[in-house]
């Protein structure tokens, strides 16, 4: 089958910095992906080349298999909420209807029910909105528009905890009545966990490490104990932050533990704790890409 | 064909800047004038006739610029068709091109509506002798002052060439920000520049004088058509690359 979203080679350079250098990666049809790095570290701009606002210097990027650049074909079948949308000076429902004539899957009752969860008024005017209700405006237009490829890049960013759990809720119900291709660019990365069945980590504008979900779950341990006992543990394994303090050791051991490991930890008394995504992702972002690939294998 | 309808739509989902802005200023405009030359009074002349010394109204010269304020604001409505609602056009998986075909779309329609209006207030402007007052407000010599249906087409194709060429000032706005909008004007007035160079030393200016004098408004009508025909191939080369 063909992959919703299939990117080779991609590269972007701005005036000598290189925003995307090589990337390649691949996210299958109905599936929610994660898009996690840090702070310019080139997600935005990988997800304004996927929707044909920008252009590649090299490379190729595919949507169901053809260029999405100038492509309406393929574009129609795409929506892209971004965190710093402009809009024209209109009124939330000025927005709304302009997305619905555009999207064919667009879904008016999704959009009204949406609209009441976040409490956005559809009287209002967009430049009015707190940075938060437009986040969720965005949100709205995302979903209602029932496109089959989704990008969101932070789309929740001003969003309080309890429109944030809406979001999480009401995405994964659209999800399963009408899946469709979900990539989302995040910071929150503990909090939307649960969400992502796949993983893209990208760095300094290169893939660093691509994964499903679960199968991160359990790949990197932080163990901390004694120094002698934590050198003992670690003897022949990857490993990736190396801290001490006096006599005590912790470090982040990578690669699945099974039943003798942790026995051998518990005679040598270390304590082990899995990492979390979050934690794995920065951990991932602060290793040279090579270690990684051993890792996401 | 769909897309370039809904991109039209688009900029009228708040219909009161497009559509009635540029009519209130109009009619402000006129509203001023008005009262003013109601103000003037009118100068006559002495005729002797076989009736006696009869006192002749002169020909009024009653001209207002105010016209010009609905040609700005098609130049106006045109750059701002491009600065905040391109972005949000093409987040919704539109093309540039259908952007950019379907705002032309926009424009001609909108030229079309106003032409056809103004059209109608130069009719009535001449039928109630300028409106009471002898102003000739809807009427430009040489430029608008003939037959109805040579007023509507040279308004209609004068206001979409304002609206063209907005547009390109839209789009190279959003490409290289303020500083290429200046190089944008700088470029235009030195293309004139040279052409104006270019003229003087072929000893050529009566020959351009002649040309426009010779030129019927039809004909001027004609030439502007064919530059806004050149703005508007000049928007979409430049809207082609645009980022977002």
């Amino acid at each position: 089958m063909t992959p919703a979203i299939s990117v080779t080679g991609l590269t972007r350079q701005y005036h000598g910095h290189l925003a995307l250098d090589q990337v390649s990666l691949e996210v299958e049809a109905g599936s929610i992906t994660g898009l996690l790095g840090r702070n310019g570290a080139g997600k935005t701009t990988l997800l304004r080349i996927l929707a044909g606002q920008e252009f590649p210097s090299d490379g190729r990027v595919l949507i169901h298999g053809a260029p999405p650049a100038e492509n309406e074909a393929v574009l129609r079948r795409l929506v892209f909420v971004r965190e710093d949308q402009v809009y024209p000076d209109f009124k939330v429902r000025h927005a709304l209807r302009v997305a619905s004539w555009l999207y064919p899957h667009w879904s008016p009752e999704l959009a009204d029910g949406l609209l009441a969860d976040f409490e956005l008024p559809p009287g209002r005017a967009i430049k009015k909105l707190s940075r938060g209700m437009r986040s969720a405006l965005g949100i709205v237009i995302g979903m209602a528009a029932r496109a089959d490829v989704t990008l969101f890049d932070e789309p929740y960013a001003g969003l309080d905890a309890v429109a944030r759990q809406i979001f999480y809720d009401r995405l994964l119900a659209e999800y399963a009545e009408h899946p469709r291709t979900i990539l989302l660019s995040t910071h929150l990365i503990d909090e939307a966990a649960g969400l992502l069945e796949r993983v893209i980590v990208i760095d300094h504008g290169r893939v660093v490490l691509t994964a499903g979900a679960d199968d991160l779950r359990g790949v990197a341990t932080a163990v901390s104990g004694s120094v002698l006992a934590v050198d003992e543990f670690t003897a022949g394994r990857v490993v990736w932050d190396r801290r001490r303090v006096a006599s005590q050791a912790s470090v982040v051991v990578v690669g699945a533990l099974d039943e003798a490991d942790r026995a051998k930890a518990r005679s040598l008394r270390l304590e082990l704790a899995p990492l979390t995504l979050q934690q794995l992702v920065v951990h991932a972002a602060a290793q040279p890409a090579d270690t990684l690939e051993r890792t996401s294998a | 064909m769909r897309t370039w309808r809904d991109i039209a739509r688009y900029h009228l989902v708040v219909p009161w800047l497009p559509a009635a802005l540029p009519w209130a200023a109009l009619a402000l405009s006129f509203v001023v004038n008005l009262v003013i030359f109601s103000l003037v009074p009118t100068s006559y002349h002495e005729v002797l006739t076989s009736h006696g010394l009869v006192r002749v109204a002169n020909p009024s010269n009653n001209y207002t610029g105010g016209l010009a304020t609905i040609y700005v604001f098609l130049l106006v409505i045109g750059i701002n068709s491009i600065g905040r609602s391109l972005p949000f056009g093409l987040a919704l998986g539109v093309s540039r091109r259908s952007f950019y075909t379907g705002t032309a779309l926009f424009g001609v329609v909108l030229a079309f509506i106003d032409g056809t209006l103004l059209t109608a207030l130069q009719a009535i402007e001449r039928a109630t002798g300028g409106w009471g007052v002898r102003m000739h407000f809807f009427e430009v010599p040489y430029i608008l002052d003939g037959p109805w249906y040579l007023t509507w087409l040279t308004s209609f194709v004068a206001l979409a060439l304002l609206f063209v060429w907005g547009m390109w000032f839209g789009i190279v706005y959003r490409r290289w920000n303020l500083f290429g909008s200046v190089a944008f004007i700088a470029v235009q007035v030195t293309v004139l520049l040279v052409a104006a160079l270019i003229v003087s030393w072929a000893d050529a200016w009566p020959g351009v004088g002649h040309f426009f004098a010779g030129l019927t408004a039809a004909g001027l009508t004609g030439v502007l058509a064919a530059l806004a025909a050149l703005l508007l191939a000049g928007g979409q080369a430049t809207i082609r690359r645009a980022t977002v």
